[in-house]
């Protein structure tokens, strides 16, 4: 192993040592707590930064220790391009969300335990999309779920955050195991646990068992996509969470579900396997699309509004993998980092906006455009980001999905309606929008003086998204490469 | 009497020590805390005198030739075996940490007189079960584990539940050493031996009748659904201590004699699995249900244990029935971890007894304040259990996944789907337990204080609940040593 390998350990090992750090240090104050939680998350985003000429080089950066050897189980890791566009979305959205909660309310209680919490969630996110060993990655998905869990129970708002909690846990933890039979049984079939070798050896598998493993692996990862009908557990979890963990549930945790299904079903298997359940992938995208739409048409809880929105957003994502092209699936990649980008922007205007008007209910805030213009330009600019209009980000990634959607060889329809129902997402969005800043309720009481800490990460996502939307070019670079590493060549 | 001496010294140290331990105590007036330093000593010397036995059961070419006894009609004759080796050396390990807690424990029991050399009875009965060459002996050593355990269940016997319980306990297992007798009678007719190695030679229908009544005796001493309704009553009113080790150790090992005895009266592996994993169901799915509804921390693990009882039994179904040496070494790996951490569990839930007086988790919310570390212990017990990476139980579950879908077919897929499901089910449980010692309630919290019936915690239950966390933590996370030492001793029992 050279030098990189060894950095690339950082990625984990950093964060677990700011974990660490974080529990000890009792008498940390929240800020310190979160400059420290700050500092261990920047760490793991300069690795992947320096560790990218090696990517461009043409060389992928493995690490690998041998940790249970007699079960051929060992603690490997490796970035490649898809891992890091993965990797990157997830540390940027949490860093984000570390800088908005030094602004936020919540978490000023036992803040050493809230930020070690906060960074051991984004050490399973990154972790997951690391792992190059299934035992490794079934623990960091695991991971990822027990933190975010811990933090709604014990920093979520309201009385059944536990119940919320149960539910959230229940319902993902079907999925994970449904992802952990496949899991054992591509271990035991091939007596590796070797994501590397597993790539190489699970075509081979009889075509009964591929079948099985790739409905399993869907389903799995739809929970965690909260694709619907397997999205119960979604509007609850963000609702109560406190607005940093909702904001990474949203912007980051969703896409691991998306990862999950590039990285194993479709880079295992062959697109002729997948095939089958190509449509299946794209009718389940389009009703989550127009279900989660409307769902977000009806809601009036604010924050339920673009908790929904995200079940509509994972719908465009599995609709553009299962049109299995090369232009679907590449504009499904790009659009989970531009709706991360978005959804991350609007969860703290929500956030901002709930701590101001100290109201949820959108028939009861209006005409905040006024007194709240900057957070108003913010929030003009994400509504339309998640619009799709162009330039911002979006309008390329669903582009791209609509492309896939029509290249596909399944009958026209199918994406003509999930075009039209991106409509729904305009409806949404404009009702939003219009009804918070312009409308005519005016809430009893507006605390206008924002934090900077808020106001800071708020605005500065905001830029990234123009830039990202005025800029596609290296991601849609990236997103390719990222195909690329899994499936060999472009489909 | 002829053999090698080394064969019967765990057992000779065990009972000797139980009662030499008894004698000196009520002699010389020891105080509780003496009394189990002298029971952690004979513990010590038993678990070195089985570990003693290992070397020669490794060179061993022929195991006749490692005995002690009388070989002659009507003598007792001891065999040892690697697996009792190993199950007795794990249950004398969980018994250190039993008896140093109760160091402490039972410092307000005036009884504690009879506690330690109960135990070591109990712990001698067990592995002499194992080591028992004829079944008239197994017979006279299950006997030994009924009345002991029924003793040291009813130890608070002040208490209507505690008498209630070991007396349930009493008339259960007597119920399965009877039915055990039965057996032996219809072995004798058919066989008119008492020795297993002869027995197995000349199976017939007899044998196969008295193979069908030990499965039952085992079943009722296991805690086989439906034949468990003695678990929750005993887990709940015996003391945590003995709960810990009934739960961790002792009623699961039966599981391990009930083959060794069982498939040589006759029995095939594949009907002895057909049985366990049928039953395994039944099991899992009657512990996690029931689990869900309870309240008193030790009721809520004594059906967890009864869950567990059918994971064990499930993992072990497999072996037999598809003859997956995997299976059985992903079996003897959960009954070690289940040890630990099902010890641990029930030491950390007699702690909040012992200090707050009450097991009540509604009762126990906010806890966590004023008992941190043994909260902390506690979640690592039910996140162990319930199967959360990095902790003991995760390899375990992977295990039991592995060894299913190894398997393959449709029936052990029908068993691994009602595994997943009761995982699934059994979290709806863990969790919220889990949860509730952390979670604020202000009157909870000065209600506890004001409760508390014991301020400071002494080392005597502070290192064994340490140890035992850092235990299931370690081997979750390092699991390697442990199973190359499983996959060592199912070596050896294939080569045997």
């Amino acid at each position: 192993m050279n030098t990189y390998a060894y950095l690339l350990s950082g990625i984990t090992l950093l964060p677990v040592l700011g974990v660490i750090i974080l529990i000890l240090w009792k008498k940390a104050t929240k800020t310190q707590a979160a400059i420290l939680g700050i500092i261990s998350e920047s760490c793991a985003l300069i690795i992947p930064i320096i560790l990218l000429s090696e990517l461009r080089a043409g060389r992928s950066v493995v690490f690998s220790l041998p940790w249970i050897p007699n079960m051929g189980i060992s603690f490997s890791l490796e970035l490649n391009w898809l891992s890091l566009i993965f990797l990157i979305t997830e540390v940027l959205v949490t860093l984000a969300a570390m800088i908005y909660s030094l602004g936020d309310k919540d978490g000023e209680k036992r803040s050493h335990y809230y930020y070690a919490l906060l960074l051991l969630f984004s050490l399973g996110m990154s972790g997951t999309t690391l792992a190059d060993d299934v035992f490794l990655f079934y623990i960091f998905w695991e991971l990822m779920l027990i933190a975010s869990c811990l933090l709604i129970i014990s920093w979520g708002h309201g009385e059944n955050r536990l119940r919320v909690a149960l539910k959230y846990f229940i319902i993902t933890h079907i999925g994970s195991l449904m992802v952990l039979v496949c899991l054992i049984l591509l271990y035991v079939n091939f007596g590796t646990a070797s994501l590397s070798a597993l790539t190489v050896q699970a075509a081979s598998l009889p075509a009964q068992t591929q079948v099985f493993m790739i409905i399993f692996f869907l389903i799995g990862f739809c929970i965690k996509m909260a694709i619907f009908p397997v999205h119960l557990w979604l509007p609850d979890a963000h609702t109560v969470a406190p607005m940093p963990v909702t904001i990474i549930l949203a912007a980051a945790m969703l896409s691991m579900g998306t990862y999950g299904v590039l990285r194993f079903p479709v880079a295992l298997f062959s697109l002729e396997a997948m095939q089958p359940f190509a449509l299946w992938m794209m009718i389940a995208g389009l009703i989550s699309e127009v279900y989660g739409a409307l769902m977000a048409l009806a809601e009036k809880d604010i924050k339920r509004i673009i908790a929904y929105s995200s079940v509509s957003q994972m719908g465009y994502i599995l609709f553009g993998l299962g049109s299995l092209t090369h232009d679907g699936m590449v504009g499904s990649i790009m659009h989970v980092i531009y709706h991360a980008i978005v959804k991350a922007l609007l969860f703290m205007v929500v956030g901002i906006l709930l701590a101001a008007a100290h109201e949820r209910n959108i028939d009861k805030i209006g005409g905040l455009a006024k007194k709240m213009p900057v957070i108003t330009v913010c929030a003009a600019i994400g509504v339309l980001g998640i619009s799709g209009m162009p330039p911002l980000g979006i309008f390329n990634s669903e582009w791209m999905i609509f492309a896939g959607g029509f290249d596909s060889g399944f009958p026209i329809v199918l994406t003509v309606i999930t075009l039209l129902g991106s409509i729904l997402t305009v409806i949404y969005s404009l009702r939003f929008f219009g009804k918070i800043f312009f409308g005519d309720t005016k809430p009893e009481k507006v605390d206008t003086n924002i934090s900077k800490a808020l106001l800071i990460s708020t605005v500065a996502v905001t830029v990234f998204l123009i830039i990202e939307g005025l800029t596609p070019g290296p991601l849609l670079t990236w997103s390719e490469l990222g195909l690329v590493s899994i499936l060999g060549g472009l489909p | 009497m002829e053999g090698n001496i080394a064969v019967i010294l765990p057992i000779a140290i065990l009972m000797g020590g139980a009662f030499t331990i008894y004698v000196l105590t009520r002699a010389l007036r020891l105080s509780n805390k003496i009394e189990a330093l002298l029971a952690i000593l004979v513990l010590a010397g038993a678990l070195a005198a089985l570990l003693n036995l290992v070397q020669p059961l490794i060179d061993l070419t022929n195991i006749n030739d490692l005995f002690y006894g009388i070989r002659q009609p009507g003598g007792i004759l001891f065999y040892p075996n690697i697996v009792g080796v190993y199950i007795g050396g794990i249950a004398c390990f969980i018994c250190l940490f039993i008896c140093a807690y109760s160091g402490e424990y039972l410092s307000r029991d005036p009884r504690y007189l009879l506690f330690y050399p109960l135990i070591l009875l109990t712990i001698a009965g067990l592995v002499s079960m194992f080591f028992a060459a004829d079944i008239f002996h197994l017979f006279l050593m299950a006997e030994l584990t009924t009345i002991t355990g029924s003793a040291l269940i009813a130890f608070r016997f002040t208490k209507e539940e505690a008498v209630k319980a070991g007396f349930k306990y009493l008339v259960m297992s007597s119920l399965g050493t009877m039915t055990m007798m039965l057996g032996i009678y219809y072995i004798y007719r058919g066989t008119g031996s008492l020795y297993l190695t002869e027995i197995a030679s000349m199976t017939n229908d007899f044998t196969r009748i008295g193979a069908a009544c030990f499965l039952v005796g085992f079943s009722i001493k296991a805690g086989v659904v439906p034949l468990h309704t003695w678990v929750p009553d005993v887990y709940h009113h015996a003391p945590s201590a003995v709960s810990g080790l009934f739960a961790g150790i002792t009623s699961k090992s039966m599981l391990f004699i009930m083959p060794m005895i069982i498939l040589q009266l006759g029995m095939t592996a594949q009907e002895l699995g057909l049985y366990l994993m049928v039953f395994a169901s039944f099991n899992m799915l009657v512990g996690v249900i029931r689990m869900l509804t309870q309240q008193q921390l030790r009721r809520f693990l004594s059906y967890s244990s009864i869950a567990q009882t059918g994971y064990l039994m499930f993992t072990l179904g497999i072996g037999f029935y598809y003859q997956l040496p995997s299976a059985y070494a992903a079996g003897l790996y959960l009954l070690s971890i289940i040890a630990f951490m099902k010890c641990l569990a029930f030491l950390t839930a007699g702690n909040y007894e012992y200090r707050f007086g009450t097991g009540d988790i509604n009762q126990l919310m906010g806890a966590n304040r004023l008992v941190p570390l043994n909260a902390f212990a506690f979640s690592t017990a039910l996140a162990g259990l319930s199967g959360i990476p990095l902790l003991a139980g995760f390899t375990g579950k992977w295990l039991i996944f592995a060894a299913a879908l190894t398997a393959g077919d449709a029936f052990a897929i029908a068993g691994l789907v009602v595994f997943l499901v009761c995982t699934v089910i059994g979290s709806i449980g863990y969790l919220p337990m889990l949860v509730k010692q952390y979670q604020r309630s202000r009157a909870n919290l000065k209600s506890l204080e004001k409760n508390q019936l014991t301020v400071t915690s002494t080392l005597w239950i502070g290192v064994p609940v340490v140890v035992l966390t850092l235990i299931v933590i370690v081997t979750g996370v390092f699991p390697t040593p442990w199973i190359n030492l499983i996959e060592n001793v199912v070596r050896l029992v294939a080569a045997v």
